[in-house]
This record gives structure tokens, sequence and C-alpha cells, in this order.
């Protein structure tokens, strides 16, 4: 196998994205140490503009069509692969603009923070085009690299280092089973790239190569049996970091399982669909019960968020066309809830220092603003119509019906009801109960225009969702042979629905 | 101009609740002015729609259908039959009527209204979806700001357990305490309700899902799947129990009753209105709609699951309401003991028994807003729900008596009022299926004139308590004024039901046509019962 690493311009433009921000993260850093006396929110804003421009970028790619490959199929510029960028760059701009009130309670290293930030979503971005083995581990540990520091930020304060202890154990731990499971299937077909496995013979040394690249991306979202880092993790590590950590290592990991499975596996899909249904029961039944016993609102976030993985894995489960759809779209709306609901917690814990439930308590009398963001931002976790949420589920629901995966589907209906009354609970702190001290909250002006980001993008994916699924339905194009066959009969629909 | 004012009587709630947001909190006069605002466009809008339906037409009329994701087979489609419009004309006048109600709420006014609007604009929105996903949208819209309602502005369920017979001894609901542990907060109570109804909301969810992958065409579009989608065997068994016993919960049948009554004597005055008068109501139309429409022969053969139940409906909440203390357990278990008249007439799959159940939904939803109105009242002026330790309340209230006694006649179906014509279509087209069930029911209006005077007597006769003596009579308009638009439209359309009936009638006919198998001729002549 040899590797053609020659480049041309028109090769670059693909890499545009990625050059430009590794190109401005230097420039953030360098910033940083020539101005010490330097406002660490300017640094803010300029990184957060940076990763602005790397948007716009990627949205004119995807305006125009840009797509190609790069180094032998090791990096590759399709739909998915904008798309998950694209996703990963809203959540780091977003995660940039909520830490910077946070930043300030930093002793040291402010300006680090940022640059470390945007690297972990240089890694992310480079996750999202990986269609090789190689890359995948290259990608996945450059992206983990960033977050092993962060998660471990405040130094003084041992929850945060334990944190970021076991944080890295696991991490490396994946690691580990990555590059085993990779050297397995490598043996097995004898290439690394995952279109040129779709021919290879089933094998269980193949079997088992598999199943550890699955185990090790389960601890990239958090899938139960994989989860046991995730509680510990998001209480103890800075909140803005624990937000960034529920949601772009998981659509970067989700892009890769996705690929793997999609592609290089296509032809043993009776084979891993189990693998799906079994994920997917577990982590959706104990992300919702437990969750139902947390006194932290970063753990209740935390169990919720493996309970969402859960739902995610019922459209990987459903492993057609639709169901690569629904997984884009729930993930966008995932996007804005979880991370609205991570900023509110940045916001309350700014003020009183504390991310306990309970000092949820009359949350609507001290900031009637923060108080009915959570409520859109919960419920629509929840799945209430007309928020995004909803329209995410059913989404995954349809794709579900469609696979006739009855069993995913009535746990996934009974898990919504279970999932409403620990949502609710932190309603009725917010609303019912009164404070124990009414002084109002206020909320600073960057973190307010996260938090409007999150309640626009939940209101407009919940009433008008068309643009988003067509987009959806549009990045996935590549994946249309696995579509479920569908007998519409457009003139049917158009006589009837028409008079 | 029908079409663009069924889509005021929908979005005026929904822009009044936006409009809200920017209205300071520190101005109530404002935020009332602009709640009472957008739910009289709503009233007007839906009642130009009620008038302006043409019965001669027939089927669905003022329809608006726009694109919403070709993906899923999803549309914007909205219209209303005979059955949709009187019942979203029903609450744009318990809304209008609530917003009046929830006059003299002091604690975050502005919340509440828009929690108000919301409810009552998702309910609207149900009674005219053509289309299975905003049905359930709008449906399970509903059921949200009803926690935060009860839990904010709610009041706790002191009665709950203090039920006596005439000796003194203890008695309980105890179907209706399953899952209660005893608890008589409104948290509890707000949290029951919730989850009592998304459980069933995420059952006929399971149903709908299916009715949409086994259907010919993939589309939620009730029109396309009613021609087009066939079910039977197992497969039409089980949509339909799914979407039966899911929309059910919230109709409430019993066995499935138990978080109605804790929910409505929970509420607040306003949104007990609206969840015992029109909330409820979504799910017998939700029934109509989903497998009267699309499960015909399922339906037929399935539907005497209902005329069983709704014997202990019948009995049971009203055996319930005659031993409850409280007034507002009195009122709810009248309501759930009332939905069973809805559901025999829906059972009897009969011309007009069904047509007296439509009209019977927007009956009682008069009825029951006025009696949870007025029960209300008397609780903000006392500060009591228990029927004992009240009484002779008439010196002080004369005008609230009065309006009280015609509520209790409305309730009970006494003839000049909606509710008559109601019942006696129930009772006359169920007969020939169900004589056992019509008997059931007539000792069940029996049994509702004894509670309620029992209620009417404890409250307003007798001896007054001296601690009740400043109590006040409704006296401001704005008190009157929602008491008179209910009792004025009760009396209106009972004295000149003739267009109502034209209406409903024009849309039951060719639904159990298309149920019972037989040519769309009129089989029953029915002129000679009506004034």
């Amino acid at each position: 196998m040899t590797f053609d690493l020659t480049l041309s311009g028109s090769d670059l433009l693909l890499l545009a994205p990625e050059i430009f921000l590794t190109i401005w993260l230097c420039v953030v850093l360098a910033v940083d140490f020539t101005y010490k006396q330097i406002d660490h929110e300017k640094l803010a804003y300029l990184s957060v503009g940076g990763v602005i421009a790397t948007l716009i970028n990627l949205i004119w790619f995807d305006y125009t069509g840009v797509q190609g490959a790069l180094f032998k199929d090791m990096f590759v510029l399709d739909g998915v692969a904008i798309f998950f960028k694209i996703l990963v760059l809203i959540s780091t701009a977003m995660v940039l603009l909520a830490s910077i009130d946070y930043v300030k309670s930093f002793k040291f290293f402010r300006g680090e923070y940022y640059f470390l930030v945007m690297m972990s979503a240089l890694g992310m971005m480079f996750m999202a085009s990986a269609q090789d083995l190689l890359s995948v581990f290259v990608t996945l540990e450059f992206s983990t690299f960033g977050f092993y520091v962060l998660v471990a930020y405040l130094r003084e304060d041992q929850k945060s280092s334990e944190a970021g202890l076991k944080f890295f154990i696991l991490g490396v731990f994946a690691a580990g089973l990555l590059a085993y499971g990779i050297s397995l299937v490598y043996g097995e077909t004898g290439t690394l790239i995952f279109s040129e496995m779709t021919s290879a013979p089933g094998s269980y040394g193949l079997a088992i190569g598999f199943i550890m690249i699955f185990a090790a991306l389960g601890f990239k979202i958090g899938a139960v049996p994989f989860h046991s880092w995730i509680p510990d993790t998001y209480q103890g590590a800075p909140t803005p970091v624990t937000a960034f950590l529920s949601i772009a290592p998981k659509a970067a990991a989700l892009a890769i399982l996705i690929r793997m499975f999609y592609v290089a596996l296509a032809t043993f899909k009776p084979t891993w669909v189990l693998l799906f249904v079994v994920a997917s029961i577990l982590s959706m039944t104990y992300g919702n019960i437990v969750a139902i016993a947390q006194k932290n609102i970063k753990r209740l976030l935390a169990y919720s968020g493996i309970a969402q993985i859960g739902n995610v894995m019922i459209g990987l489960a459903a492993g057609t066309k639709r169901g690569s759809d629904a997984i884009l779209f729930y993930l966008l709306t995932y996007l804005f809830a979880n991370l609205g609901a991570f900023a509110v917690v940045i916001g309350v814990s700014n003020r009183i220092k504390s991310d306990e439930i309970e000092d949820y308590n009359g949350l609507n009398r001290r900031s009637p603003f923060l108080a009915a963001a959570m409520l859109l931002f919960l419920l629509s976790l929840a799945g209430v119509p007309p928020l995004a949420g909803f329209i995410g589920k059913l989404y995954i629901f349809v794709a579900a019906i469609e696979e006739e995966l009855y069993t995913l589907l009535i746990v996934g209906l009974i898990n919504i009801v279970i999932s409403m009354y620990y949502y609710l609970v932190v309603v009725k702190k917010m609303y019912i109960n009164e404070p124990h001290d009414p002084t109002p909250l206020s909320v600073s002006t960057p973190l307010k225009t996260v938090i409007f980001v999150g309640i626009a993008g939940t209101l407009l994916l919940g009433i008008y969702p068309k643009p988003f699924i067509d987009w959806a339905v549009s990045a996935t194009l590549m994946f249309s042979n696995l579509a479920a066959p569908t007998a519409s009969a457009p003139a049917v629909l158009t006589s009837l629905a028409g008079g | 101009m029908g079409q663009l004012a069924l889509l005021a009587t929908l979005f005026a709630p929904f822009l009044g609740a936006i409009a809200l947001l920017f209205v300071p909190n520190r101005e109530p006069l404002l935020v009332r002015a602009v709640a009472a605002t957008s739910a009289g466009t709503a009233l007007l809008a839906s009642l130009y729609v009620f008038m302006a339906y043409d019965p001669d037409e027939g089927g669905f009329q003022f329809i608006t259908n726009w694109a919403w994701s070709e993906e899923l087979g999803i549309g914007f489609h909205i219209g209303v039959d005979g059955i949709g419009a009187p019942l979203v004309f029903a609450s744009a006048i318990l809304l209008f009527a609530g917003i009046f109600i929830s006059w003299h709420i002091k604690d975050r006014t502005k919340e509440f209204y828009i929690f108000l609007l919301i409810l009552a604009a998702a309910t609207i929105g149900v009674f005219m979806s053509l289309d299975l996903f905003f049905l359930y949208f709008f449906y399970e819209m509903s059921v949200l700001p009803m926690y935060v309602l009860l839990g904010v502005w709610g009041s706790h369920t002191k009665g709950y357990l203090s039920m006596t017979d005439s000796e003194g001894r203890k008695l309980r609901d105890s179907v209706g305490f399953i899952l209660n542990f005893g608890s008589n907060s409104k948290e509890y109570a707000a949290m029951k309700l919730t989850l009592f109804l998304s459980a069933g909301a995420v059952m006929a969810l399971m149903g709908i899902l299916l009715i949409y992958h086994f259907s010919p065409v993939h589309t939620f579009n009730i029109l396309v799947l009613r021609e087009v989608a066939h079910f039977d065997g197992t497969l039409a068994t089980i949509i339909w129990v799914l979407v039966f016993f899911g929309f059910a919960s919230i109709a409430p049948i019993w066995p499935l009753h138990s978080w109605s009554p804790v929910g409505h004597a929970a509420a607040p005055a306003a949104t007990s209105m609206l969840h015992a008068g029109v909330l409820m109501k979504l799910g017998h139309f939700s029934i109509i709609r989903v497998a009267y429409e699309i499960l015909p022969d399922a339906t037929r053969e399935l539907m005497p699951i209902a005329a069983v139940l709704c014997v202990f409906s019948i009995i049971y909440g009203g055996f319930v309401a005659y031993y409850a203390k409280d007034t507002k357990y009195v009122i709810g278990y009248s309501s759930s003991s009332h939905m069973g008249y809805v559901f025999l007439g829906m059972a009897a799959l009969d011309y007009i028994s069904l047509t007296g159940a439509v009209i019977y939904m927007f009956a009682h939803a008069l009825a029951t807003g006025m009696l949870f109105a007025m029960a209300g009242w008397v609780y903000d002026q006392t500060h009591t729900r228990d029927i004992p330790s009240l009484g002779g309340l008439v010196k002080n209230m004369p005008f609230l008596a009065g309006a009280f006694v015609i509520a209790c006649m409305a309730s009970v179906g006494m003839p000049g009022t909606v509710n008559f014509i109601a019942e006696i279509m129930i009772i006359v087209g169920a007969w020939e299926k169900y004589p056992f069930q019509v008997v059931v029911a007539v000792l069940g209006i029996v049994l509702t004139m004894a509670y309620l005077f029992k209620m009417m007597r404890g409250l307003f006769y007798g001896q007054m308590s001296p601690e009740y003596a400043h109590a006040r009579d409704t006296s401001q308009w704005v008190d009157r004024l929602p008491l008179l638009l209910m009792i004025g439209c009760s009396i209106f359309f009972g004295i000149f039901p003739m267009h109502f009936y034209n209406v409903v009638r024009s849309t039951v006919v060719p639904m159990l046509d298309r149920i019972n198998q037989v040519a769309p001729v009129v089989t029953q002549n029915t002129t000679g019962l009506l004034p």
C-alpha cells in the first residue's frame, strides 16, 4: 500500500476550513503570549470570530457542493462530513461564548483555555472526515488530547482533578481497545479504508475487532455499558467544558460510527442491528431511571445525555438512510437544547456557585428569563411539541418503525414518559417552589446570546424543521442505497389532499 | 373568509401569548387586556366558523393545507367538520370566560395568561387538525401547560381523603386512588396528571406510527389515510386498542379516570374549566377522528368495549360525586360520570346517538365550565371547598346562587338548555342497541340531580357559618360576564338547536354509514324530536 501525499491547489481547498482554524488558533495563542495584559474577553471574541469564519466557509462548501477525498480516502469531505463539522463548530462557538464569565474565575491559563477548546474542535472536525481506521485513531486521540487538559482545568478543585484522572484513564483504555480492534480488522481484511472492507468475508476476528472499535467509540458517546466515566467527569469538569463534552465529541464519534457501520459493514447489517438494539435499550432505560435519583443538575444532564444517546442509537439500529437522516436531525435538536440547558446552568452557577437542583428553587422568581429558557430546553429534551426534541424523536421513531423494530420503539416510547418525570421535577423546583434567597439573578450579555441562540434553534427546529430535514436528507445521499422501500404515490396524495 | 377565521381562531391565542412576553409584569391590567383581546378574537372567529359551516355541503370545510415536510409526509392541514366546529367554538367560549374568571389572579399574572392561552390554543389546534402528526402535536402540547398551571396557581387538595357516607363511615375511591400514596399536594396532582396523559399519548402515538407504517401511502394526512388505508385482522385490533385506550385516558373512561378529579380539584378555576370543559373532549374527539375515520371496521367490532366501560363511568363517578365533600371533587367526578354518556352515544353507532354525543360534549363544556367557575369564586371568597362547613351563602351571593341553580339545571339536562337535547338524543339513539346502558344512563341522571342539589343546598342554603359573613357576590361586570356568556350560550342553543343539529348531523351520517357499511340514507326520522 502506498500513500500519495502530494497536494495540489484544489486539494488544499478541501482542507481550507481546517487550515484556517489551525492558523487562527495559533494566532489566538500568540496574541495571548505577546500581550500578557490583554483582556481575556477579547481573546474569546477573537476565537469566536475565527470559528464563525470557518463556519461560513463550511456553509459555503455545503451550498456550492464542494466535495472530494484526500490522501487516498483517508480524509473525505462529503455531505456527512460537512454536516458534522458545522455541528461541531456551532457548539464550539456557543461554548466559547458561554465560557467568558466562567473563565474569569480561573486563576491561571485563561488564554490557553480558548486555544485548547479550539484545538479539540479542530480534532473533531478531522474526526468527521475520517474514512479510514488509521485516521479514526489519530483524529480521535487528537481531539481527546485537548479534553484531558480541559476537564482537569480547575487545578485547585479536587473534583475537577478526579474527573480529569477518571477521564484520562478510561480514555487511554478506550484508545488501547481501539488500536487493538484496528489491528484485528486489518489482519482480517488487509485494508484500513472503510469502502474497501465491504467485500470482506465475515469472520470471528473481524467481529471481535469491530466490537472493540464499537466499545472504544461507545466510550466517546457514553453509551451503556461504556458510560461509567460520564457522571463524575461531567460533575467535576468546568461547566462550559462539560457542555462541550456533552455534544461535540459525541457528534464526532457518531459520524465515525455511521460511516463505519453504514459503509464498511453494510453487508453484515443483520448481525450488528442487535448490537445497537441492546445498547440502545440499555442506554435509554438506565440513563432515564438513574437520572430520577440525581441531586446535581450536571449529573442529571449527564444521565439524560446517556438516555438521549440511546435514542440516537435507535436510528443506528434502523440502519437505513432514513435512520441516518434521523440521527443527523436529532443531533441538531440535541445540540440546541442541551447546550442551552448547560448555558442556563452556567448562568446560575456563575451567580450562586452551586449546581445542586435544590438551589434552583424559585428560579422563576429570581430570573424569569433563565427559568423560562430552562423550561423550554428541558421540555425539548423530553420531546414535547412544539419544541425541536419532539420532531427529532418522531423522526427517529419513524425510521425505527420502517424497519419494524417494535421492541425498540415501545421501550423508546415508555422512556419518554419516564424522562418527563425528572425533567418536570426540575420544572417544579424552578416554578412551584419558593426561593430560599429571593435576590434576582442577572445574566451577562454573551451568555444571554448563547441562550437566545438555543431558544431560537429549539423553536425553529420544532415549528419549521423542513429546511433542516432537507439538509439532513441531502447530506446523507451517499447512503441512498440503504433506503427503505417506500410505497409513496404522489399522484394519490395530490389528488386527495389538494381538494 | 371562513378559512381566515379558522386560522385566526388557532393563531390568535398563540399570538396573544407571544405578545404577552413583551408586556411588563408590573402592568397587570395591560396583561389582562392583551389576553382578553386575543381570546375575544378567537371567540368571534370561531363563532363565525361555526355559523358559516354549511351543513348542506358537509365534510371538511375551511381547509388550509401547507406542506410541512414532504420527507415525512406531514402537512399543516387544518379544517373543521361538523364535529370539530362546535368544539372549536366551545373551546373559544371557555377560554374567553376563563380569562375573565382569572381576572383577580395576582401572582405572576403574565405567566398565568401565557400558559392558559397556550393550553387553549393547543386544544383548539387538535379540534381542527386533519393530519395525524399535528393532531398529536397539539394534543401533547396541551398537556404540558397543565403541569405548570396546576403546580403554580393551583391549590392543595385537602378534602381528598375525607369522604364519608350518611352514617359517618369513611369512603374512598379505591379505583381512582390507584397510585395515590395519600398525597394531597397540588404538585402531586400536577405530576400525576401529566404523566398519566403522557403515557396515554405515547400509547396513541404508537398506534399512529403503526397506521403510518402499514398504510400504502406513507403519510399522516387523515383524508388520504381514510381513503387508501385499510386495516383488518389482528393489526386493526392492535391499532384500535392503542388508539382507543391511549386517547380514552384523557376522556377519561373508567378505570383510567384517576388523574382527572385530583387534577380538577388542584387546578385554578379557569384551568379546571378548560380541563373539564374541553381538554377531556380531546379524548372523544381524537377517537372519532382517528378510529372512526381510519379504522371503521375495527370500530364497529370493538366499540362495545366502550359500551361496557361507560356503565362503570356513569355509576361509579356518580356515586363518588354523591359522597364527596369537596365542591371541586363533586364537579370533577360528575364530569367523569357525564363523559360516560358521550361514550354511550359514540358506542351505539347510531345517527341520533352520535349526534347527541357531539352536542353533549358542547353542552357539558358549558355546564361544567359554569360550575367550576362558580366553585372557584366560592373558594376565593371563603378559602374552603368543604361543603359541610359552608352554607347559607345565598344571603351574600344572590346572583351567584341564581346562576348556580341554572348551571345545575343545565348539568342535569333540564329542558330549555342544550344539555337536554343532547341527553335525550343519546338515550333515544342508544335504546335499540344498548337498552341496559340506557336504563343506567337514566338512573345516572337521577344521581346527577341528587349530588348537584345536595351540593347546592350545602353551599347556598341552610345555616351560614359566621366566619364566611364577609363573602361577596360577583358584582363587577368582569366577574358576571363569563357566567352570563356561558348561560346565554347554553340556553340559546337549547332553544334554537337546529343549525347546530344540522351541522353535526351532516358529518355524523356519512361517517356512520362507512362504519355500518350501509348506503348513505337517513333511516330514522328525527325531526319530531326537536323543538
